[in-house]
């Protein structure tokens, strides 16, 4: 594979994402007042037997949020060029189909990643300030690396739903019961002994989500519970390459009719 | 020399519609190809099979030695293609896609700064190089379209109706531009359903219907074979005997007379330039006085309705 061509679809990508700066800022001081606003009401509404901090708590969940929206964003782009048939333009140009393909993976991915750091900056302040303890420079980049395999995942899949769906419509309704699935089912809002305790029959779903481990990976470096496990890394690895081979297959197969 | 492009029996299904039937054609190497035909007759979706992006439900296609099903990652090598409709997002400035697609066929940061300002100039898109295409007219849009070939001047230069929704002077420029694309080297592929523009600038025309290749000839060749294609009609001082118009019928090539008025006449005939001396030749030997002449040729809708029965435009309708 040459790199130079990927690189081309990633940097293409990549500008696309800033051209919507305005719009990208707006979205982030959106996730921060999120973050403020759960501050003040939630950590006093939500039980401190069952969360002790709900705000420390989700700050760590919040930059998993932020991540999936943005890395999830390339395929509602990939959708409509599908449709306005500026997808033959890409698939006409002196580059292979699976360096094409594995482009606008990676550059979803990255989208996340950027789009993100900013609130994972935030929640280091927060816990720092929770727990005056800063994570291990090995143990932050471990935080980075498995965000950046979600991102790659949560690009992938999008990437899949997008040359999948035959419409926007279909693409936004597919969207929709991922983001429900794949949040409700999670550690992202609460924690997994709150889910044993009222939705057992989805404490499988949880624990396998790679949501729920990119949350807890975080929170076990960040704040020291859950405890980590090498599992969260292998789940959070798996998700990714599998999401982003069944992206990279898709869109070389349905994009080309 | 073999040719470049080589379609065998290249087919496109969609569903039970079959959009490009059994198409046998060939492209030589440097040549500007015209494929003709009214909307719907298969030239688009030829285009996307040739250039790998829709795949051939049967037969295939070679361009160069690759063959588009098996090498489609070669095949694209070699081609660039303007499209019909232009393929932008609308966030994107002229500068951008043309620095982005320089950037993709291989173009240099100096190559690409010289020549992205250059090919602007050309289609006259300088000064709104950083503008969005959003606020781009039809024709604006199309003109970055075909500024992404004359950047790239690909081997094989593919383009889908280049003109359309452009002024009369634009279409000038542009056919240029591709007539100085073909003289540097490059074969030109142009699918067009305007009369003129295939004529004007196809070194051979083949002519599409229905999916299928009705014929493939140089266009002066095909207008030639159309059985008394040229029409010459004559007004003569005094009225012609009706001995003297059979005379007249027998002149080689001379297909039909049809008498409008004893003195006026129209000529159906083949290869007027050729015929035409001999039929002056004709009305002076037997003392009529010619007033007035005037010869039209037919033109490639001409061909086109003696191989289907309609005009384009007809065949647009239908």
């Amino acid at each position: 594979m040459a790199i130079k061509p990927v690189l081309h679809i990633v940097q293409r990508d990549f500008k696309y994402f800033f051209r919507y700066k305005w719009w990208v800022a707006g979205m982030i001081s959106m996730n921060l007042a999120d973050l403020f606003i759960m501050a003040i009401v939630y950590t006093r509404m939500v039980n401190p037997d069952i969360i002790t901090d709900y705000f420390v708590f989700f700050a760590p969940g919040l930059t998993i949020t932020a991540l999936f929206a943005a890395a999830f964003m390339i395929g509602r782009e990939i959708n409509m060029e599908v449709r306005r048939e500026i997808s033959h333009y890409m698939l006409s140009l002196p580059i292979k189909r699976w360096e094409l393909a594995i482009g606008r993976v990676l550059a979803g991915g990255l989208r996340g990643i950027i789009y993100m750091a900013p609130l994972l900056v935030t929640t280091l302040i927060i816990t720092y300030i929770y727990t005056s303890v800063f994570p291990h420079p090995l143990q932050f980049l471990t935080i980075v690396l498995a965000l950046f395999l979600i991102s790659i995942g949560t690009s992938g899949l999008s990437i899949a739903l997008a040359v999948s769906t035959t419409s926007f419509e279909k693409y936004i309704t597919a969207r929709g019961v991922v983001y429900y699935v794949l949040f409700f089912c999670s550690t992202v809002f609460y924690p997994m002994n709150l889910i044993q305790t009222a939705l057992p029959q989805l404490v499988l779903l949880a624990q396998y989500n790679p949501l729920s481990c990119g949350a807890d990976l975080s929170r076990a470096f960040l704040l020291g519970n859950p405890p980590f496990s090498p599992f969260m890394l292998v789940d959070i690895a798996l998700f990714a390459l599998i999401f982003a081979s069944l992206a990279t297959f898709a869109y070389m197969k349905v994009t080309q009719k | 020399m073999p040719p470049i492009i080589r379609m065998v029996n290249l087919t496109k299904k969609f569903g039970e519609f079959t959009a490009v039937d059994h198409l046998n054609l060939e492209v030589e190497e440097g040549e500007i190809l015209g494929l003709l035909g009214p909307n719907g007759a298969g030239k688009t979706t030829t285009l996307l099979m040739l250039t790998t992006v829709i795949k051939p439900t049967e037969g295939t296609a070679f361009v160069g030695p690759y063959d588009v099903g098996q090498e489609p990652d070669k095949a694209r090598t070699l081609i660039g293609m303007a499209f019909q409709e232009p393929k932008l997002l609308w966030v994107d400035s002229p500068w951008d896609i043309l620095n982005w697609h320089a950037k993709v066929c291989g173009l240099s940061a100096e190559e690409r700064k010289k020549k992205v300002r250059w090919v602007l100039e050309q289609v006259e898109l300088w000064n709104d190089r950083l503008k969005s295409v959003h606020a781009f007219s039809g024709g604006m849009r199309k003109r970055v379209e075909i500024a992404k070939i004359l950047i790239q001047r690909p081997k094989i230069a593919i383009v889908d109706e280049p003109t359309a929704q452009i002024d009369i002077v634009g279409k000038h420029r542009i056919w240029n531009m591709l007539r100085e694309l073909r003289d540097e080297g490059s074969t030109i592929l142009l699918a067009t359903n305007e009369l003129y523009e295939a004529d004007v600038l196809s070194d051979r025309v083949a002519i599409m219907h229905k999916g299928k290749l009705l014929v493939c000839d140089e266009p002066k060749k095909l207008k030639d074979s159309i059985p008394g294609g040229d029409v010459v009609e004559i007004a003569l001082e005094k009225d012609i005997t009706t001995a003297a118009l059979a005379k007249l019928k027998e002149i080689p090539r001379v297909v039909n007379v049809l008498t409008i008025k004893q003195n006026q006449l129209k000529i159906y005939l083949n290869q007027a330039e050729e015929v035409l001396p001999k039929i002056t030749e004709f009305f002076m030997k037997e003392r009529l006085q010619v007033k007035s002449i005037r010869m039209s040729e037919p033109s490639l809708d001409d061909v086109f309705a003696h191989y289907t029965g309609l005009t384009i435009e007809e065949a647009q309708r239908e």
